[in-house]
């Protein structure tokens, strides 16, 4: 992995240097922000987050287990209470739901894990501690090639400081 | 860079606008809440406190372990006492938190922004010790994972249809995803603490609790989906677990709880009081790291709205169950609640009357909602006044039911009250050395509602901000 590293200290010249790159394309861009902005997802454009589908498979696979332990378990050691049917459905309904919140969360959780590729051993090439501070950071993976046409763009659009990492 | 403060001259009118007029960039968030994490001599003094309440409360476990439950005060067939008491209004006080955080989320409530980390911390050590409670009441608490269901040798599950096994699953399914909630809003300001950090053993530590979070919009994008899923799911959890907590009492048939107005009484109940420990939490905080300018008088002013809001809830709930208690025409129902408000229990009925009903009423006064000072006086009064409420319910219900031989009274002993102290020492403890690690107000978040700096602003002011027109909010 080499690239183009730029830092900037405004906003706007991220989104601008972001939009050209993406227009010229000269390599895969990563942007480092200490906040999420609406602006880079704008500028970025990137695919929605699949992680929604965690949430609705875990929180499905929870709710028949939550109604399954129960319904199982009481026609396992059948006991009658208050005339009642053995597997009661609907105060199982509480079983159902808070399973179906707990696997589906955890699930959500996992997925935000897996897409958003963490917990990294290493922070890798192409970050700096100042982007969680308050600056902003375009990382160009490119070609040794391409490289000095990165760096230019992004020294044009304000980057206050250019650098190759690999 | 000039720093500006422009306050509108009449700021009720503009309690919608929440941002942080006082903060100019980033980097002074980053400086000025990372400032909260250095020890002081008050944060010791207060952690002594509560370390020797918990002491006390120990102790007196302890005792009542060695000794039986005869120790506490219980009176059959007055049989729950101020331990069931003390773990509904924990369980309450818990509310709050995820309220804030989830619920004001996904109505996109800005006054959130600065008081969600400490109601969210606060609401995970509430439930903390909500649990502890069932656990010390049932006498021998080494069996107390008999509630709990798994493959045993003697082929016995729990009573599924009984609300205490509800209980179980509702409070350790909130546990886990309040506790959820709380560490995924705090990864990305480990991350900052962790490019901060000088130290490389504290640096260490924060890394691996940042998981090598970037702060790469991958890692946004997926991280706002995630927050936002968390915070839809979080809302019903936080709706439904005191409904069943309320369950507990409206599935008897004993007078005064057999209602189905419990579950919503007891969910705006519980939000009411998880807001008044909000207000006792986050004014000293504000006051003690002078973050008044991060917790302004805009936020308070607009969760004390919420705080008469919920309070004119319960109270229409009280009157309610008065209605209906004459109006359904039973005699035992009607009795119970004459010995309510005007017999036996009726200097606890009007504490709670007052403290929940009447002196939350001052809210209405612009003055008094923007007045720090009076804000932490009434939510102690809303606190006692909540541990009230279901004194108000467990007891009286107890002491009279049907048959006028079952009457009889209750009195608290010492190693109630101790334990009930300890109770404090215990959430206390956990709070103080919370804020001591972590920040107490969301960095990232913080952040997002500073306006970012840019190319043609070199004095921050509104107006160069609005040229840009930036978009707050957490994108997703």
């Amino acid at each position: 992995m080499r690239g183009v590293l730029g830092h900037f200290k405004e906003l706007d010249s991220a989104v601008e240097a972001i939009t050209e790159l993406k227009h010229v394309r000269i390599g895969d861009v990563t942007v480092f922000t200490p906040t999420p902005r609406h602006e880079f997802e704008v500028a970025v454009a990137p695919p929605t987050s699949p992680v929604r589908r965690y949430m609705l498979f875990g929180g499905l696979a929870g709710c028949l287990f939550g109604y399954w332990i129960a319904i199982w378990s009481s026609t396992y050691w059948p006991l009658v209470v208050g005339g009642k049917a053995f597997a009661s459905w609907i105060p199982y309904t509480i079983f159902g739901f808070e399973v179906f919140v707990l696997v589906g969360a955890l699930s959500t959780v996992a997925g935000l894990f897996i897409h958003a590729g963490i917990p990294r051993l290493t922070l890798t090439v192409g970050y700096d501690p100042r982007f969680s501070h308050g600056d902003y950071g375009i990382w160009v993976e490119c070609t040794p090639e391409r490289a000095a046409t990165a760096a230019a763009l992004l020294r044009k659009h304000g980057a206050v400081e250019v650098r190759g990492e690999r | 860079m000039a720093t500006i403060a422009y306050e509108p001259k009449r700021p009720n009118i503009a309690s919608a606008n929440v941002q942080l007029p006082a903060v100019r960039d980033y980097e002074q968030v980053d400086d000025e809440i990372s400032a909260t994490l250095r020890p002081t001599k008050a944060w010791f003094a207060a952690l002594l406190v509560a370390m020797a309440c918990l002491a006390i409360g120990i102790s007196a476990w302890m005792y009542q372990i060695q000794q039986g439950l005869g120790v506490a005060g219980y009176n059959p067939p007055v049989m729950w006492g101020v331990y069931i008491i003390t773990f509904v209004f924990w369980v309450g006080i818990g509310h709050a938190g995820t309220l804030i955080s989830a619920i004001l989320y996904l109505f996109r409530a800005g006054f959130r922004t600065t008081i969600y980390r400490a109601a969210e911390a606060m609401t995970v050590f509430a439930v903390m010790t909500a649990g502890l409670f069932p656990i010390i009441h049932i006498g021998r608490p080494w069996k107390f994972f008999w509630l709990i269901p798994y493959p045993n040798w003697r082929l016995l599950w729990p009573q599924f249809k009984s609300p205490l096994v509800w209980d179980v699953f509702a409070i350790s399914t909130y546990l886990t995803i309040s506790t959820t909630f709380l560490f995924v809003g705090l990864i990305p300001d480990i991350a900052v603490l962790r490019d901060r950090e000088k130290n490389p053993t504290r640096r260490a530590i924060l890394s691996f609790l940042s998981f090598g979070w970037r702060n790469s919009e991958r890692e946004w994008r997926h991280f706002a989906r995630a927050y936002l899923f968390l915070a839809a799911v979080s809302t019903p959890l936080v709706l439904s677990v005191h409904s069943v907590v309320s369950f507990d009492f409206a599935m008897a048939l004993t007078p005064g709880w057999h209602t189905t107005i419990f579950p919503p009484y007891f969910v705006a109940g519980a939000i009411f009081s998880g807001i008044g420990m909000v207000f006792t939490i986050i004014i000293p905080i504000r006051k003690f790291f002078r973050l008044q300018h991060y917790v302004t008088l805009n936020h308070l002013d607009a969760a004390a709205k919420l705080a008469l809001f919920t309070s004119m809830v319960v109270g229409c709930a009280y009157l309610v169950e008065f209605f209906i208690a004459w109006y359904g025409g039973v005699p035992a129902e009607k009795d119970y609640f004459w010995n309510r408000v005007f017999g036996q229990w009726w200097w606890a009925a009007w504490i709670m009357l007052t403290c929940n009903m009447i002196l939350p009423l001052s809210l209405f006064s612009q003055k008094l909602r923007r007045n720090p000072t009076w804000l932490w006086m009434l939510s102690i009064t809303i606190n006692i006044g909540m541990w009230f409420e279901r004194f108000v319910i467990v007891v009286p219900s107890l002491s009279h039911e049907f048959e006028p031989w079952q009457w009889t009274t209750y009195s608290p002993t010492w190693v109630d009250y101790s334990i009930l102290l300890g109770s404090f020492g215990w959430f206390f403890m956990w709070f103080l050395l919370f804020i001591r690690q972590l920040p107490v107000i969301a960095i990232s978040e913080s952040k997002e509602i500073v306006p970012p700096r840019v190319r043609h602003s070199h004095a921050h002011t509104p107006a160069d901000a609005e040229d840009f027109e930036p978009q707050t909010g957490r994108a997703h």
